[in-house]
């Protein structure tokens, strides 16, 4: 294989993994719990600017070329780990503003804003992490304490992103299908209900919104390490969609369903707008892949809105007791699948 | 002092432009409950026809009044192609705020395709300065905001005195009794859905106005701005809007004046996110959570 079709495959293979990992996140929020999170982007981008900013030496050496705060040139794990803690906290303040005491159409409505203001402030104070131009030509911490060739180096760090995915897909899975999971569930299906029982609706949003900020702050480090430059351009409030549609398309709650879409539709779907035997102007094949992605979600909200795979319906008899009765022929499948 | 006052001259047209464009966003709201975030692009497209319109050699403000028209058409087919169908299907509350989300982004980014990545602006000729108390507002603003002033006096009195008004209102508090108390429910919705779109047509060619320069996002841009002031003064609430874009529109332009042009809506944000936590339900808004969409 040649140097550039392995950079090609090393490239999409992290893309994918990235997108994995992010779309489990949402997918634990939005999916299981039914916490529509429509700021999920500056999460993944908290991890991507802090991963950047301590693995970078001090501002100060780049000869004026970025500013940037921080600046701590700190050895492996640190900023990756740094990110996920940044991506958590970050979660936990807004969480602790939007999903306290919002009406939950207010919440939706309150997380778009803080997007805007993250987006906006960030291009604003080009002192924080270099403005609207980005931080650029972040060194890969990993990569550097290996001394090989940069083929062998780029395979290595694919193959960590790889390692990260199956680890987060082991969390997802003890955590989804556990008891924690199934009261996750029920405040997706019905807070009073799960109130009423003794659970603390609130407080499991905030655990989850929590939860997945760790994973997409980890996220945007594993991209940000690979890719070596992050600017505002990348994380505009629309980005958050594309995870909603690998979500909705992968089927809401199931693990296997949303990894396969965030496959198909954070990198599928690029790959086939770049591919397409026409040639189009770089900016209409931007625009193509919105429409197409666009166009996913409500073909998928119409025809099949619980995703390719489904999440399964688990039924749990009452000792003693005859089965429950299957009723699920007379709900309504969309209702159903799709009643936060 | 003269500084203050223009910034608060600003901030009177910023609001005209702002109280227009979320009086047409909520009262659609109230109505139908769907939160219609492809609002944004429906004032992009209109803020296009007006452009053609213009081009073609009329002047701005008949462009303005045939584009307004055309967006109210835009919103009811959109209402009529999409949205209603799939609250029809099942759809909740919330599956349809991404189904609007994912409208908003095929129009904006078809839009896109065809203009490409280009800013425009319209043709107009260049306007007289007058001095009202320090404020120094052109012709042009003076019309603006005399159309705001026209408009939110029309909604105020249709929505009170008129059956159509009447029967709005009756749909927004309690849809399953206005229906079935003979309230004709599509027709009322299509006309709510028509009255958005054709303020969000007034509004955006209002906004591109005043911003000079705008491409295939700026109205989307502009609709979290809107939604700030809509849920500033309560979602569903006319007079509520009105308020809140008074509210955005001055404390955005009095903090571009005196702190920084690139952050004034983060100040209008956060205004927004204080209230709301003292606040939840918005200054004005009586409605209550549990509703569900009507189509």
């Amino acid at each position: 294989m040649s140097a550039a079709t392995q950079l090609y495959l090393a490239t999409l293979g992290t893309y994918i993994c990235v997108n994995v990992i992010a779309s489990w996140a949402l997918d634990l929020q939005f999916g299981v719990t039914g916490v529509l999170n429509f700021c999920f982007i500056i999460f993944q981008s908290a991890g991507a600017y802090t991963a950047a900013v301590l693995s970078l030496g001090p501002a100060s050496t780049s000869s004026g070329f970025q500013q940037y705060i921080v600046g701590l040139h700190l050895p492996f794990p640190v900023p990756i780990l740094g990110a996920m803690v940044v991506g958590g906290v970050l979660a936990g303040v807004v969480g602790l503003i939007s999903l306290r005491r919002l009406r939950s159409d207010y919440q939706a409505m309150v997380m778009l804003v803080v997007s805007v203001i993250a987006t906006t402030v960030v291009s604003a104070q080009v002192g924080l992490f270099n403005g609207p131009a980005g931080i650029s030509l972040v060194t890969n911490p990993m990569v550097s304490l290996i001394h090989a060739s940069r083929q062998t180096q780029i395979w290595v760090f694919v193959a960590f992103c790889v390692a990260c995915m199956i680890v987060v897909g082991f969390i997802m899975y003890a955590l989804v299908y556990s008891p924690y999971g199934r009261v996750l569930r029920a405040v997706r299906e019905n807070d009073r209900a799960i109130e009423a029982l003794g659970r603390n609706a609130n407080r499991h949003r905030m655990q989850v919104f929590i939860i997945g900020g760790v994973l997409a702050g980890l996220s945007g480090a594993l991209l940000v390490e690979f890719i070596g430059a992050w600017a505002p351009n990348g994380w505009f409030y629309p980005e958050t969609f594309v995870f909603f549609t690998a979500v909705i398309v992968g089927g809401r709650g199931s693990l296997l369903g949303v990894a396969i879409g965030a496959a198909v539709v954070g990198v599928g779907v690029q790959q086939a707008v770049e591919y397409l035997p026409i040639t189009l102007n770089p900016s209409v094949i931007a625009s193509l892949e919105w429409i197409i992605t666009g166009a996913l979600t409500l073909t998928f909200l119409w025809i099949r809105p619980q995703g390719m795979f489904p999440e399964r319906r688990r039924r749990f008899p009452v000792p003693g007791r005859a089965a429950p009765p299957d009723f699920s022929e007379e709900l309504s499948p969309v209702r159903e699948a799709f009643d936060v | 002092m003269s500084e203050f006052a223009s910034a608060i001259g600003f901030g009177i047209v910023t609001a005209a432009i702002l109280a227009v464009s979320s009086v047409g966003f909520t009262l659609q709201f109230s109505v139908t409950n769907v939160f219609n975030l492809s609002y944004g692009s429906v004032m992009t497209a209109t803020g296009f026809i007006a452009y053609g319109l213009n081009n073609a050699g009329l002047n701005i403000w008949s462009s303005m009044a045939i584009a307004a028209l055309g967006g109210g058409v835009i919103s009811v087919l959109m209402n009529w192609l999409i949205f209603s169908r799939f609250i029809r299907h099942g759809l909740s509350r919330f599956g349809m705020v991404i189904v609007t989300i994912a409208t908003g982004l095929i129009c904006d980014n078809t839009i896109q395709a065809v203009v490409g990545p280009s800013f425009y602006s319209y043709n107009v000729p260049l306007e007289r300065v007058h001095d009202i108390g320090g404020m120094l507002l052109t012709t042009q603003e003076l019309i603006v905001i005399a159309i705001a002033i026209v408009l939110m006096t029309l909604t105020h009195v249709g929505l009170k005195y008129t059956r159509l008004g009447t029967a709005m209102r009756g749909l927004s508090v309690n849809s399953s009794l206005a229906r079935a108390s003979g309230v004709p429910t599509r027709r009322v919705v299509a006309a709510a859905w028509f009255a958005s779109g054709v303020m969000a047509g007034i509004g955006a060619v209002a906004l591109f106005l005043d911003t000079g320069a705008f491409g295939a996002t700026t109205g989307s841009s502009f609709l979290i701005i809107v939604i700030a002031a809509a849920v500033l003064g309560g979602v569903g609430s006319a007079e509520g809007a009105v308020v809140g874009a008074l509210v955005v529109g001055i404390s955005t332009e009095i903090a571009a004046a005196y702190w920084n042009a690139e952050l004034k809506n983060v100040v209008a944000f956060l205004i927004l996110i204080v209230v709301l936590l003292v606040r939840p339900q918005g200054i004005f808004s009586q409605l209550s959570s549990e509703r569900t969409a009507v189509g």
